[in-house]
């Protein structure tokens, strides 16, 4: 169990780096300036949307209201397709699932096992399709955003839950020290690492049962040092007398103007054409 | 005196290819002789970790070669790990690499990574502690029980042990106390004077380079811009300034006495030579 922690811990280590959810990309645009709670329902909408369609057109207008909200975001495509990296595996693995095993009434092709039918072409381009759309609106969302606005409108979107006594504040209090946490702890990696590095220690040579030993002399000063913090920043925030949620005021509270309310009216018509393309037009 | 170690037109840029490359160090040309005590000082974001860091190979200059005992430490058959052996990094804060259950176990980290017999790794890591002070019933306890000079002084017997020829040292007092401060800087001038150890100490206190330092290795923005004597360097007092650095407080005084006229010399650099200079003078006039 240890051991795959461990490695578990590496992979994570190696993934962070060039994972874009979670990567702010700075810059002056009408979609960085929307409040950051018109971007999370948009997000959650436009997610809905992409299960709701039953036909190409849909994914016609999907695609289109993603292209138009790219180009006004002033973000690099590149960025966007960037996020798709880490689960080509998984896109690839469920394409094929849908392409082989759909049973359907128009057989294209058929050897032993594998049957391709037109039904199933149509599944898995649906299901990519979903898919891709899914993670890169979703990263977008994350590029425009900073984690502390996104968590920041997460609390204030779930604030009704603080009537059955969820403590949403403090939720989202963790979630954001957590998201601060992961470049200082990424950095300390590093640091430790070289420390032990010039002390003559082998990251990269035997066998993995060797190898995971090695990673001990990076994993318990980080542990110490993470512990360490939380300590020092509990004392801090102690200090300056932080007492939970109940009548906190924000430094800048969430504020909706004029740009908001037109995003939700285009976040209108685009909901207006789904059911148009849903009940009216064939294919 | 031999060279020790040389860097030619050594260059390191951070960030190849990620859009925001940043220049750390520009054309560095340096000699290290052996059995020197160098003092490294630079502000904050000089190059001065960077160019540590490339001493024992943890980095890999961008152009340019280096050279330990002669051989160049670019070249494909040369040995790192003994690289690592005979230059010792000691980083900011080393306590935090403490990792071990007891003090002995983790001093002996460094000695065992070079693939030593049994005997020796204890040997060499029981001089390390005896050097670096550590009385013997602090041997075996854990590390982390220590005081915060006492785990410094762990640290950095940590990186002794492996028995480095030139030992580097990114700023070994930052956070200590006083008395802390002193217990290091005696080590390192143990170091030098009977182990005959090269030491680079990377420091911002212009009191102790000034005291311990035969020669001064100034940087800003990546590029080495005064190198000399203590006393040589600290007459650039508007320079030095310039560049966010300064002189030490009883350099100050001096230069301030020889501007109303003073006959001192500007050879005088630590407290007492200065507190001497100054006497003598006020009992000429």
């Amino acid at each position: 169990m240890f051991i795959v922690v461990l490695s578990l811990i590496e992979l994570e280590i190696n993934m962070i780096r060039d994972i874009t959810i979670g990567q702010y990309y700075q810059t002056e645009s009408v979609i960085h300036k929307l409040d950051s709670r018109v971007k999370i329902i948009a997000t959650l909408v436009y997610i809905i949307s992409l299960f709701c369609f039953n036909n190409f057109s849909g994914y016609i207008l999907a695609a289109l209201f993603f292209l138009c909200i790219v180009k006004l975001s002033k973000v690099p495509f590149k960025f966007i397709v960037k996020g798709l990296k880490p689960i080509m595996f998984m896109l690839i693995f469920t394409a094929a699932l849908n392409l082989l095993w759909t049973p359907g009434e128009h057989i294209l092709f058929e050897a032993g096992v594998i049957v391709i039918t037109l039904e199933g072409i149509k599944k898995m381009a649906f299901m990519a399709l979903r898919l891709i759309f899914l993670i890169i609106g979703s990263s977008l969302m994350t590029l425009t955003t900073t984690p502390n606005q996104l968590t920041d409108a997460i609390e204030h979107l779930l604030r009704l839950l603080n009537y059955i006594k969820v403590p949403v504040h403090e939720v989202a209090m963790m979630m954001s020290i957590a998201l601060r946490f992961i470049p200082i702890l990424i950095e300390e990696t590093d640091k430790i690492m070289k420390a032990q590095l010039a002390r003559g220690a082998d990251f990269e040579s035997g066998n993995i049962i060797h190898r995971i030993k090695s990673m001990i002399p990076i994993l318990i000063p980080l542990f110490v040092s993470a512990a360490r913090r939380a300590n020092d920043l509990a004392l801090a925030m102690d200090s300056r007398c932080y007492h939970g949620g109940r009548g906190r005021t924000k430094m800048k509270p969430l504020k909706y103007k004029s740009c908001d309310f037109i995003a939700y009216f285009i976040l209108l018509c685009y909901i207006v054409l789904l059911i148009i393309i849903r009940k009216f037009v064939p294919f | 005196m031999s060279i020790i170690m040389q860097l030619e037109n050594v260059s390191y840029i951070y960030g190849i290819g990620s859009g925001h490359e940043k220049q750390a160090l520009k054309n560095i040309n340096l000699k290290i002789n052996a059995g020197e005590f160098i003092g490294l000082v630079g502000h904050t974001g000089s190059g001065k970790s960077t160019l540590a860091q490339l001493l024992n190979g943890l980095e890999h200059a961008t152009t340019g070669e280096i050279y330990y005992d002669g051989r160049n430490i670019y070249d494909k058959d040369y040995d790192m790990k003994s690289l690592r052996g005979n230059v010792g990094l000691v980083f900011q804060y080393p306590e935090h690499q403490l990792f071990e259950a007891t003090v002995e176990e983790d001093v002996q980290f460094g000695p065992r990574n070079l693939g030593l017999p049994l005997l020796e790794v204890e040997l060499r890591s029981y001089n390390a502690l005896k050097m670096v002070g550590i009385s013997d019933d602090l041997i075996d306890v854990s590390p982390f029980v220590l005081s915060g000079g006492q785990k410094r002084r762990v640290a950095i017997a940590g990186v002794l042990a492996m028995q480095p020829k030139l030992l580097v040292l990114d700023e070994p007092m930052a956070g200590l106390d006083p008395t802390g401060r002193e217990e290091i800087l005696n080590i390192l001038r143990n170091l030098r004077d009977k182990q005959k150890i090269t030491i680079i100490l990377i420091s911002h206190s212009m009191e102790d380079i000034a005291e311990y330092a035969d020669r001064v290795i100034v940087m800003n923005k990546g590029e080495v811009v005064l190198e000399g004597e203590p006393k040589k360097i600290f007459q650039f007092e508007e320079e030095l300034e310039k560049i966010g650095l300064g002189v030490p407080q009883s350099t100050k005084v001096i230069h301030r006495l020889r501007k109303m006229g003073a006959d001192i010399p500007y050879s005088c650099i630590t407290a007492e030579e200065s507190a001497g200079a100054i006497y003598k003078w006020l009992q000429r006039v």
